[in-house]
């Protein structure tokens, strides 16, 4: 019986522990039809997590909460190396699975979610978490200056969760021109999300060209619904505000800017229709950042079929 | 070879592995001579942990930090039930070890850090911060209504990590009344701190009479180190600031806002002392965000004492005079800043009110006595400009009227509020 995750599907906490199970070979599936708001104020989902936060796992065997926890749970399960080869090794991915969260994710956030108006702006707050957030990558990026992966010479659940939080950070809220600071968390990030495995759950990931303006306060009221928009468009954010996914996209597109659309008809867009798509492909080429051939080039093959007998890989 | 632990000894965090030593029989000691801002900043500490936080656990297979990945591998390294006795156990010690972090303990120190003076201290943010820690109580509470440990019938990792963060709760910030919402996590507490592992460790716990009042903010700097005072008098606060103890109870004093000795004396300092303190008052009205009718107006005639303060409403006697906005704010802002004088013994707010010109200025005013005080008459010439008149309490529509002055009601008297204006 597969282990069941009550989250949507663009929920950054979710995709830790299934970005594990890709690794692991267990199998994991985010229950169908999730509604944000919703499924998680049930009576029975209440009976699963008293707090009614997202996500929830559940086994066979009763469920788990706090994604962090379901990610562990999840590596338990079989016999792998995602927590280190020794003990000083499980202890290392231990500090940087919290140093993940409690430095890392806890400082974006507290950046991230008064901006898109989901908790009160104070400019001093602001100030204090981005000061935070500086010293903790500050921090990282030294460490990453002599390390490829957090811990030891191979993905550890450190990185996976590492990723995940960095994830809504890169896409939503730190430009290139803040990152530009902390090179090798740079280096480590795009590394990562372009794993199989990673690229598999989290999708493409691109970097965010501003940050989010400062909406008007919308306090989260026991009745009232926050929005959270897709992560596929636009990597999204941390599960624990409660959110409509399907107010998402109307929200989304006021503040995206959009390209607008020519309103003549284009001869080109009357052509036969083809399996090729231009944009997956302008896609690929931007966000491989490192191994180029293996990866862009070679996707070039499987983004367009008719391609792979031109190219040689 | 013992492993040892870099921290001060009234550290809650470093409290969590010494506590899971005491379960397991592993040998853990604290560094000797640890000074908080000191050691730490050292290279070599830094080599230690890149991000200078305290505690880290130095092994001989080298450092780990992070209070509870110590706490975990401490209790890795001997067969134990600290992680529980089945794989399911285990994902629900993880899933109460994370609830304790983000739901207790953050919050906690969000409420927390603030009115010590070591963060700005921002009433919205507070509020938010207490709102979350009642409803992660809330969630605890029912949990261990019907558990006596976090999981399973033993103490686990997670009852060890859970129990040193509510210790900081506990006696520093979360009073009797605070806590009673929330019966079965009292039990839990007092339960746990008495389980005699853990009673080596912590010492005894009292629980805080009261929550520490707002500090001015004092910034952690590079070279400058704010304070903690011990853990066995007050159980301390988490190390993630930097911190000489020495200097606590001294550099606490001078940012304590002290009532400024008055250089003449004032006669009002010379009244029979009352119970109302203005300060309070003044703290609950600003304070309050929402509920406010319920809490802050309840809260005012709770604490008004009519033999000590008395209530006037002014009304401002040249009113065709205010044909423009802007002037007649900036009249009222004037009037406001002249007052000055007078902070320590008076309240009071001021209405402009009305939709267009010209605009009706009102007040209302708390002053310390059963006069309108003499100095401020003869200091401040705005006075002679209105007309005052006392407030009967005994009157219900007086004292209504007093209380939609209070929370600038509208329409006040039938007509908008084009401003309000607030001394205090």
């Amino acid at each position: 019986m597969a282990l069941i995750i009550h989250a949507g599907s663009t929920n950054k906490n979710a995709m830790k522990a299934l970005i594990v199970a890709e690794y692991t070979g267990v199998k994991v599936e985010l229950v169908k039809d999730f509604q944000m708001g919703v499924s998680n104020k049930t009576p029975e989902f209440l009976s699963l997590n008293p707090i009614g936060k997202v996500p929830v796992l559940e086994t066979p065997d009763g469920s788990v909460f706090e994604s962090n926890a379901i990610a562990r749970y999840v590596a338990r399960l079989t016999d792998n190396t995602l927590f280190g080869a020794s003990l000083i090794d499980y202890g290392r991915i231990e500090q940087w699975i919290d140093f993940a969260t409690l430095e890392i994710d806890s400082n974006i956030l507290r950046w991230f979610i008064p901006r898109i108006g989901f908790a009160v702006y104070l400019p001093p707050a602001e100030e204090a978490a981005i000061s935070s957030l500086k010293r903790a990558l500050a921090a990282l990026n030294t460490h990453l200056a002599s390390n490829t992966y957090l811990v030891g010479h191979s993905v550890t659940l450190a990185d996976i969760i590492m990723t995940c939080n960095l994830v809504l950070g890169f896409s939503r809220i730190m430009t290139k021109s803040f990152t530009s600071e902390f090179p090798h968390v740079e280096r480590y990030f795009w590394t990562m999300v372009n794993q199989p495995n990673f690229l598999k759950i989290v999708g493409e990931v691109k970097q965010a060209e501003s940050v989010p303006p400062v909406q008007s306060a919308k306090k989260p009221s026991e009745t009232k619904e926050p929005v959270k928009p897709t992560v596929k468009d636009a990597p999204k954010e941390e599960a624990k505000k409660e959110v409509k996914e399907q107010v998402a996209k109307p929200e989304a597109a006021e503040e995206v800017v959009e390209a607008p659309k020519p309103k003549a008809k284009n001869p080109l867009d009357l052509l036969p229709s083809s399996k090729m798509v231009l944009d997956d492909w302008k896609r690929l080429y931007s966000n491989t950042k490192t191994n180029f051939r293996e990866v862009a080039i070679k996707g070039l093959s499987f983004v367009f079929p008719s391609f792979k007998k031109l190219i040689s890989v | 070879m013992a492993l040892i632990i870099h921290a001060g000894s009234t550290n809650k965090n470093a409290m969590k592995a010494l506590i899971v030593a005491e379960y397991t029989g592993v040998k853990v000691e604290l560094v000797k001579d640890f000074q908080m801002g000191v050691s730490n900043k050292t290279p070599e500490f830094l080599s230690l942990n890149p991000i200078g936080k305290v505690p880290v656990l130095e092994t001989p297979d080298g450092s780990v930090f992070e209070s509870n990945a110590i706490a975990r591998y401490v209790a890795r390294l001997t067969d134990n039930t600290l992680f529980g006795a089945s794989l399911i156990d285990y994902g629900r010690i993880e899933q109460w070890i994370d609830f304790a972090t983000l739901e207790i303990d953050s919050n906690i120190l969000r409420w927390f850090i603030p009115r010590i003076g070591f963060a700005v201290y921002l009433p919205p943010a507070e509020e938010a911060a207490i709102s979350s820690l009642k409803r992660a109580l809330a969630a605890l509470n029912t949990h261990l209504a019907s558990n006596t440990y976090l999981v399973g019938h033993s103490v686990t990792l997670a009852d060890i990590i859970m129990t040193c963060n509510l210790v900081l709760g506990f006696s520093r910030i979360m009073t009797k009344s605070f806590t009673s919402e929330f019966p079965h996590v009292e039990r839990y507490f007092w339960t746990m701190v008495n389980q005699p592992n853990f009673l080596k460790i912590v010492g005894e716990v009292k629980q805080a009479e009261s929550v520490p009042p707002v500090q001015s903010a004092k910034k952690p700097s590079e070279t400058k180190e704010p304070v903690k005072p011990t853990v066995k008098d007050a159980p301390k606060e988490e190390a993630k600031k930097e911190v000489k103890e020495q200097v606590a109870k001294p550099e606490a004093a001078e940012e304590v806002v002290e009532a400024p000795k008055p250089k003449a004396k004032n006669p009002l300092d010379l009244l029979p002392s009352s119970k109302m303190v203005l300060d309070d008052w003044k703290r609950l009205y600003s304070n309050t965000k929402t509920n406010f009718r319920e809490v802050a107006i309840k809260g005012f005639w709770d604490m008004y004492d009519p033999e000590g303060y008395s209530l006037w409403f002014c009304d401002y006697k040249y009113n065709e005079e205010n044909t423009v906005s802007f002037v007649t704010m900036n009249k009222v802002g004037g009037f406001l800043q002249r007052m000055d004088l007078a902070r320590k013994y008076a309240f009071g707010k001021m209405l402009i009110i009305g939709s267009e010109p010209p605009f009706k200025v009102k007040g209302l005013w708390l002053f310390r006595g059963k006069e309108i005080p003499k100095f401020i008459l003869d200091e401040c010439y705005d006075m002679e400009l209105y007309e005052w008149k006392q407030v009967d309490i005994t009157d219900e529509a007086q004292k209504e009227r007093v209380n939609q002055m209070i929370e600038d009601y509208e329409p006040f008297e039938g007509e908008s509020l084009l401003d309000a204006k607030c001394f205090k």
